[in-house]
Protein backbone atom coordinates (compact mmCIF):
# COMPACT_ATOMS: atom_id res chain seq x y z
CA UNK A 1 0.00 0.00 0.00
CA UNK A 2 1.07 3.41 -1.02
CA UNK A 3 1.17 6.45 1.30
CA UNK A 4 -2.74 7.90 0.90
CA UNK A 5 -0.85 11.11 0.93
CA UNK A 6 0.98 10.48 -2.34
CA UNK A 7 0.67 12.28 -5.55
CA UNK A 8 1.94 12.39 -8.90
CA UNK A 9 2.67 16.01 -10.27
CA UNK A 10 3.93 17.51 -13.25
CA UNK A 11 3.87 20.93 -11.43
CA UNK A 12 3.00 23.05 -8.18
CA UNK A 13 4.04 26.54 -7.39
CA UNK A 14 7.11 27.26 -9.45
CA UNK A 15 8.13 24.11 -10.06
CA UNK A 16 7.20 21.76 -13.14
CA UNK A 17 8.81 18.58 -14.62
CA UNK A 18 8.34 17.05 -17.83
CA UNK A 19 7.28 13.67 -16.13
CA UNK A 20 5.18 13.55 -13.10
CA UNK A 21 6.97 13.31 -9.94
CA UNK A 22 6.46 12.59 -6.15
CA UNK A 23 4.64 15.15 -4.16
CA UNK A 24 3.34 14.82 -0.24
CA UNK A 25 -0.17 16.76 -0.14
CA UNK A 26 0.82 16.99 3.41
CA UNK A 27 4.04 18.71 3.07
CA UNK A 28 3.15 20.15 -0.02
CA UNK A 29 6.18 19.93 -2.00
CA UNK A 30 7.77 17.70 -4.66
CA UNK A 31 9.72 15.01 -2.36
CA UNK A 32 13.09 13.58 -2.74
CA UNK A 33 13.69 10.24 -5.25
CA UNK A 34 14.54 8.81 -2.22
CA UNK A 35 11.86 9.47 0.19
CA UNK A 36 9.20 8.59 -2.80
CA UNK A 37 10.38 4.99 -2.09
CA UNK A 38 9.26 5.74 1.44
CA UNK A 39 5.80 6.95 0.07
CA UNK A 40 5.41 3.74 -2.38
CA UNK A 41 7.00 1.52 0.30
CA UNK A 42 9.20 0.01 -2.06
CA UNK A 43 12.05 -2.46 -0.92
CA UNK A 44 12.15 -2.64 2.72
CA UNK A 45 10.84 0.28 3.03
CA UNK A 46 7.18 1.15 4.97
CA UNK A 47 5.61 5.13 4.94
CA UNK A 48 3.89 3.88 8.39
CA UNK A 49 6.94 3.07 9.57
CA UNK A 50 9.82 5.39 7.92
CA UNK A 51 8.30 8.62 6.82
CA UNK A 52 8.19 11.02 9.99
CA UNK A 53 6.17 13.49 8.00
CA UNK A 54 3.17 10.56 7.90
CA UNK A 55 3.54 9.62 11.20
CA UNK A 56 3.50 13.79 12.51
CA UNK A 57 0.09 14.09 10.52
CA UNK A 58 -1.50 10.70 11.45
CA UNK A 59 -0.68 11.38 15.55
CA UNK A 60 1.10 14.48 15.71
CA UNK A 61 3.67 12.97 17.79
CA UNK A 62 6.55 13.53 15.73
CA UNK A 63 8.73 15.84 14.66
CA UNK A 64 9.60 17.23 11.55
CA UNK A 65 12.43 15.32 10.08
CA UNK A 66 16.22 16.18 8.99
CA UNK A 67 15.54 16.38 5.13
CA UNK A 68 19.26 16.78 3.93
CA UNK B 1 49.26 10.12 2.47
CA UNK B 2 49.91 12.65 4.25
CA UNK B 3 51.44 16.51 3.95
CA UNK B 4 54.64 15.00 2.64
CA UNK B 5 52.53 13.21 -0.32
CA UNK B 6 50.99 16.51 -0.75
CA UNK B 7 54.62 17.97 -1.17
CA UNK B 8 55.39 14.61 -3.44
CA UNK B 9 53.55 15.89 -6.24
CA UNK B 10 51.05 12.86 -7.06
CA UNK B 11 48.08 13.96 -9.65
CA UNK B 12 45.17 14.80 -7.83
CA UNK B 13 42.18 12.08 -9.00
CA UNK B 14 38.56 14.07 -9.35
CA UNK B 15 35.69 11.82 -8.98
CA UNK B 16 32.28 13.38 -10.27
CA UNK B 17 29.55 12.47 -8.19
CA UNK B 18 26.79 13.09 -10.94
CA UNK B 19 23.46 12.03 -10.06
CA UNK B 20 23.02 10.19 -6.91
CA UNK B 21 19.87 9.22 -5.47
CA UNK B 22 18.72 11.00 -2.56
CA UNK B 23 17.59 14.13 -4.18
CA UNK B 24 16.81 15.28 -7.68
CA UNK B 25 15.50 17.88 -10.36
CA UNK B 26 13.79 19.16 -6.92
CA UNK B 27 16.43 20.19 -5.15
CA UNK B 28 18.57 21.65 -8.47
CA UNK B 29 17.35 21.13 -11.94
CA UNK B 30 20.64 21.03 -13.31
CA UNK B 31 20.82 17.07 -11.34
CA UNK B 32 21.30 14.96 -14.87
CA UNK B 33 18.59 12.11 -14.44
CA UNK B 34 17.94 10.22 -17.80
CA UNK B 35 20.53 7.95 -19.42
CA UNK B 36 21.57 10.52 -21.52
CA UNK B 37 21.50 13.55 -19.27
CA UNK B 38 23.94 11.48 -17.16
CA UNK B 39 26.01 10.78 -19.99
CA UNK B 40 26.41 14.16 -21.21
CA UNK B 41 27.30 15.50 -17.79
CA UNK B 42 29.96 12.39 -17.84
CA UNK B 43 31.64 13.87 -20.66
CA UNK B 44 31.39 17.76 -19.71
CA UNK B 45 33.20 16.24 -15.89
CA UNK B 46 35.66 14.33 -18.36
CA UNK B 47 36.45 17.63 -20.08
CA UNK B 48 36.00 19.71 -17.25
CA UNK B 49 39.21 17.07 -15.07
CA UNK B 50 37.49 14.31 -13.93
CA UNK B 51 38.85 11.00 -14.21
CA UNK B 52 36.46 9.11 -12.54
CA UNK B 53 32.80 9.40 -12.32
CA UNK B 54 30.45 7.98 -9.54
CA UNK B 55 26.58 6.71 -11.18
CA UNK B 56 23.50 6.05 -9.96
CA UNK B 57 20.30 4.89 -11.90
CA UNK B 58 17.25 6.64 -11.69
CA UNK B 59 13.95 6.43 -13.09
CA UNK B 60 12.34 8.63 -16.20
CA UNK B 61 10.55 10.13 -13.01
CA UNK B 62 13.98 11.06 -10.97
CA UNK B 63 13.18 8.08 -9.08
CA UNK B 64 15.64 5.94 -7.58
CA UNK B 65 16.45 2.39 -10.08
CA UNK B 66 18.96 -0.70 -9.38
CA UNK B 67 18.12 -2.69 -11.97
CA UNK B 68 20.79 -3.76 -14.48
CA UNK B 69 19.06 -2.50 -17.29
CA UNK B 70 18.73 1.00 -16.15
CA UNK B 71 22.50 0.84 -15.10
CA UNK B 72 23.82 -0.60 -18.16
CA UNK B 73 21.95 2.04 -20.12
CA UNK B 74 23.31 4.70 -18.38
CA UNK B 75 27.21 3.04 -18.41
CA UNK B 76 26.54 2.65 -22.00
CA UNK B 77 25.67 6.47 -22.50
CA UNK B 78 28.58 7.40 -20.23
CA UNK B 79 31.21 5.22 -22.03
CA UNK B 80 30.02 6.43 -25.56
CA UNK B 81 30.25 9.84 -24.66
CA UNK B 82 33.56 10.35 -22.85
CA UNK B 83 36.96 9.35 -24.14
CA UNK B 84 38.53 7.04 -21.35
CA UNK B 85 36.95 8.10 -18.19
CA UNK B 86 36.84 5.26 -14.99
CA UNK B 87 32.79 4.30 -14.45
CA UNK B 88 31.85 3.99 -10.71
CA UNK B 89 28.95 2.75 -9.80
CA UNK B 90 27.10 2.81 -6.70
CA UNK B 91 26.19 -0.35 -4.37
CA UNK B 92 24.72 2.02 -2.09
CA UNK B 93 20.50 1.55 -1.64
CA UNK B 94 18.64 2.86 1.72
CA UNK B 95 15.87 0.33 2.66
CA UNK B 96 17.14 -1.87 -1.06
CA UNK B 97 17.83 -5.88 -0.37
CA UNK B 98 20.90 -7.28 -1.05
CA UNK B 99 19.90 -8.77 -4.10
CA UNK B 100 18.56 -5.48 -5.36
CA UNK B 101 21.77 -3.75 -4.40
CA UNK B 102 23.92 -6.35 -6.20
CA UNK B 103 22.84 -5.45 -9.68
CA UNK B 104 24.79 -2.44 -10.94
CA UNK B 105 27.46 -4.88 -10.52
CA UNK B 106 26.11 -7.18 -13.17
CA UNK B 107 26.82 -4.66 -16.52
CA UNK B 108 28.75 -5.54 -19.16
CA UNK B 109 31.55 -4.77 -18.90
CA UNK B 110 31.44 -4.20 -15.55
CA UNK B 111 31.85 -1.42 -13.98
CA UNK B 112 36.46 -0.45 -13.29
CA UNK B 113 34.90 0.11 -9.63
CA UNK B 114 31.93 -0.12 -7.31
CA UNK B 115 31.20 1.79 -4.37
CA UNK B 116 30.79 0.00 -0.81
CA UNK B 117 30.04 1.23 2.07
CA UNK B 118 31.11 0.77 5.77
CA UNK B 119 28.51 0.32 7.86
CA UNK B 120 25.43 1.73 8.87
CA UNK B 121 23.99 5.77 8.59
CA UNK B 122 20.67 6.79 9.67
CA UNK B 123 17.99 8.31 7.20
CA UNK B 124 15.53 10.61 8.15
CA UNK B 125 14.42 10.18 11.45
CA UNK B 126 12.97 6.52 11.55
CA UNK B 127 15.62 5.15 8.79
CA UNK B 128 18.48 2.92 9.02
CA UNK B 129 20.70 2.03 6.05
CA UNK B 130 22.19 -0.78 7.55
CA UNK B 131 25.06 -2.06 5.35
CA UNK B 132 25.90 -4.99 7.60
CA UNK B 133 29.14 -6.89 7.77
CA UNK B 134 27.37 -10.06 5.73
CA UNK B 135 26.28 -7.30 3.31
CA UNK B 136 29.77 -5.88 2.81
CA UNK B 137 31.10 -9.00 2.91
CA UNK B 138 28.92 -9.87 0.06
CA UNK B 139 28.66 -7.13 -2.28
CA UNK B 140 33.25 -7.22 -1.88
CA UNK B 141 33.31 -10.72 -2.99
CA UNK B 142 30.97 -10.16 -6.13
CA UNK B 143 33.15 -7.05 -7.18
CA UNK B 144 36.24 -9.40 -6.64
CA UNK B 145 34.65 -12.05 -8.82
CA UNK B 146 33.91 -9.46 -11.68
CA UNK B 147 36.94 -7.76 -11.57
CA UNK B 148 35.61 -4.39 -9.51
CA UNK B 149 37.70 -2.50 -7.03
CA UNK B 150 35.91 -1.43 -4.52
CA UNK B 151 35.76 2.02 -3.06
CA UNK B 152 35.01 2.17 0.45
CA UNK B 153 32.90 4.75 1.57
CA UNK B 154 33.52 5.94 4.91
CA UNK B 155 30.75 7.75 6.90
CA UNK B 156 32.18 7.87 10.05
CA UNK B 157 34.78 7.20 12.57
CA UNK B 158 33.31 3.90 13.01
CA UNK B 159 33.53 2.79 9.81
CA UNK B 160 37.11 3.21 9.89
CA UNK B 161 37.05 0.30 12.48
CA UNK B 162 34.78 -1.64 9.79
CA UNK B 163 37.44 -0.81 7.37
CA UNK B 164 40.14 -2.39 9.21
CA UNK B 165 37.93 -5.23 10.11
CA UNK B 166 37.15 -6.32 6.62
CA UNK B 167 40.75 -6.19 5.77
CA UNK B 168 41.30 -9.03 8.56
CA UNK B 169 38.14 -10.49 6.71
CA UNK B 170 39.65 -10.08 3.42
CA UNK B 171 42.57 -9.94 1.07
CA UNK B 172 41.90 -6.04 -0.91
CA UNK B 173 44.71 -5.06 -3.74
CA UNK B 174 46.42 -2.42 -3.03
CA UNK B 175 46.16 0.34 -2.97
CA UNK B 176 42.84 0.46 -0.70
CA UNK B 177 40.69 3.40 -1.84
CA UNK B 178 38.65 4.50 1.17
CA UNK B 179 36.20 7.45 0.62
CA UNK B 180 36.34 9.89 3.87
CA UNK B 181 33.42 11.68 3.75
CA UNK B 182 31.78 14.50 6.29
CA UNK B 183 28.62 15.87 7.21
CA UNK B 184 25.57 16.08 9.18
CA UNK B 185 24.05 12.81 10.62
CA UNK B 186 25.73 9.85 11.04
CA UNK B 187 28.17 11.09 9.27
CA UNK B 188 32.11 12.84 10.60
CA UNK B 189 31.25 16.23 12.00
CA UNK B 190 33.02 18.61 9.13
CA UNK B 191 35.91 19.65 11.01
CA UNK B 192 39.30 20.01 9.83
CA UNK B 193 40.85 17.68 13.26
CA UNK B 194 38.16 14.90 12.33
CA UNK B 195 39.55 15.17 9.08
CA UNK B 196 43.15 14.89 10.38
CA UNK B 197 42.60 12.08 12.42
CA UNK B 198 40.58 10.14 10.03
CA UNK B 199 43.82 9.95 7.45
CA UNK B 200 45.76 8.86 10.79
CA UNK B 201 43.64 5.99 10.99
CA UNK B 202 43.59 4.93 7.44
CA UNK B 203 44.97 1.41 6.93
CA UNK B 204 48.88 1.46 5.88
CA UNK B 205 49.15 2.19 2.27
CA UNK B 206 45.48 3.22 1.35
CA UNK B 207 44.73 5.85 -0.45
CA UNK B 208 42.08 8.62 0.37
CA UNK B 209 39.34 10.31 -1.47
CA UNK B 210 37.58 13.04 -0.01
CA UNK B 211 34.00 13.98 0.30
CA UNK B 212 32.25 16.80 2.13
CA UNK B 213 28.20 17.73 2.02
CA UNK B 214 26.73 20.84 1.00
CA UNK B 215 28.89 23.80 1.63
CA UNK B 216 31.81 21.86 3.02
CA UNK B 217 32.43 20.34 -0.17
CA UNK B 218 35.62 23.08 -1.04
CA UNK B 219 37.18 23.40 2.00
CA UNK B 220 37.15 19.66 2.28
CA UNK B 221 38.48 18.93 -0.96
CA UNK B 222 41.19 21.38 -0.38
CA UNK B 223 42.30 19.87 2.71
CA UNK B 224 41.98 16.37 0.87
CA UNK B 225 44.32 18.06 -2.07
CA UNK B 226 47.03 19.57 0.87
CA UNK B 227 47.19 16.07 2.96
CA UNK B 228 48.32 14.03 -0.76
CA UNK B 229 44.68 12.56 -1.11
CA UNK B 230 42.13 12.93 -3.62
CA UNK B 231 38.57 14.37 -4.42
CA UNK B 232 35.23 13.93 -5.25
CA UNK B 233 32.54 16.86 -6.18
CA UNK B 234 29.45 17.10 -7.62
CA UNK B 235 26.02 17.63 -7.76
CA UNK B 236 25.32 14.20 -6.21
CA UNK B 237 26.60 15.86 -2.78
CA UNK B 238 26.31 19.79 -3.48
CA UNK B 239 23.73 21.63 -4.97
CA UNK B 240 25.71 24.94 -4.49
CA UNK B 241 28.14 26.56 -6.67
CA UNK B 242 28.35 29.24 -3.51
CA UNK B 243 25.91 30.51 -1.14
CA UNK B 244 22.69 30.93 -2.37
CA UNK B 245 23.30 30.03 -5.96
CA UNK B 246 22.57 26.35 -7.34
CA UNK B 247 25.32 24.83 -9.59
CA UNK B 248 25.13 25.12 -13.35
CA UNK B 249 26.57 21.62 -13.62
CA UNK B 250 28.53 18.71 -12.56
CA UNK B 251 31.18 20.07 -14.71
CA UNK B 252 31.44 23.63 -12.86
CA UNK B 253 31.67 21.86 -9.60
CA UNK B 254 34.82 19.81 -11.15
CA UNK B 255 36.32 23.01 -12.89
CA UNK B 256 36.51 25.06 -9.42
CA UNK B 257 38.70 21.97 -8.09
CA UNK B 258 40.74 21.62 -11.03
CA UNK B 259 41.68 25.46 -10.36
CA UNK B 260 42.62 24.60 -7.12
CA UNK B 261 44.50 21.73 -7.73
CA UNK B 262 46.67 23.72 -10.37
CA UNK B 263 47.01 27.02 -7.51
CA UNK B 264 48.37 24.35 -4.98
CA UNK B 265 50.52 22.97 -7.31
CA UNK B 266 49.22 19.54 -7.75
CA UNK B 267 48.38 18.12 -11.51
CA UNK B 268 45.21 16.78 -12.07
CA UNK B 269 45.57 13.34 -12.94
CA UNK B 270 44.42 11.96 -16.32
CA UNK B 271 42.53 8.87 -16.67
CA UNK B 272 45.74 7.16 -17.71
CA UNK B 273 47.29 8.34 -14.24
CA UNK B 274 43.98 7.40 -12.16
CA UNK B 275 43.91 4.16 -13.05
CA UNK B 276 47.86 3.88 -12.54
CA UNK B 277 47.38 5.21 -9.42
CA UNK B 278 44.68 3.22 -8.39
CA UNK B 279 45.97 -0.06 -9.97
CA UNK B 280 43.26 -0.20 -12.36
CA UNK B 281 43.29 -2.22 -15.87
CA UNK B 282 41.78 -0.37 -18.50
CA UNK B 283 38.82 -1.99 -20.11
CA UNK B 284 39.11 0.83 -22.90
Amino acid sequence: MTCPYLDYREASGDDSFETARAYCTVAERFVQPMRADICNDRYDLDHEAHCEIYREHEDGTESSGDDS
Amino acid sequence: MSYDAYLGGEPVIITAALTGGVHGKEANPNIPETPEEIGRAAADAEAAGASVVHLHARKPNGERAFSTERFQAITDEVRARTDDIIVQHSTGGTGAPLEVRRQPLRTDPAPEMASLDMGPLNRYDHLTSENTRGMVDSLHDEMVERGIKPELEVFNDGHLNETHQLLDRRSLADPVYATLIFGSGTLTRPRPRNFLNAIDNLPEGARFNTLAFGRHQLPFAAMGMLFGGHVRVGLEDNVYYRRGELAESNAQLVERVADLASLLGREVATTREAREILGLESQR
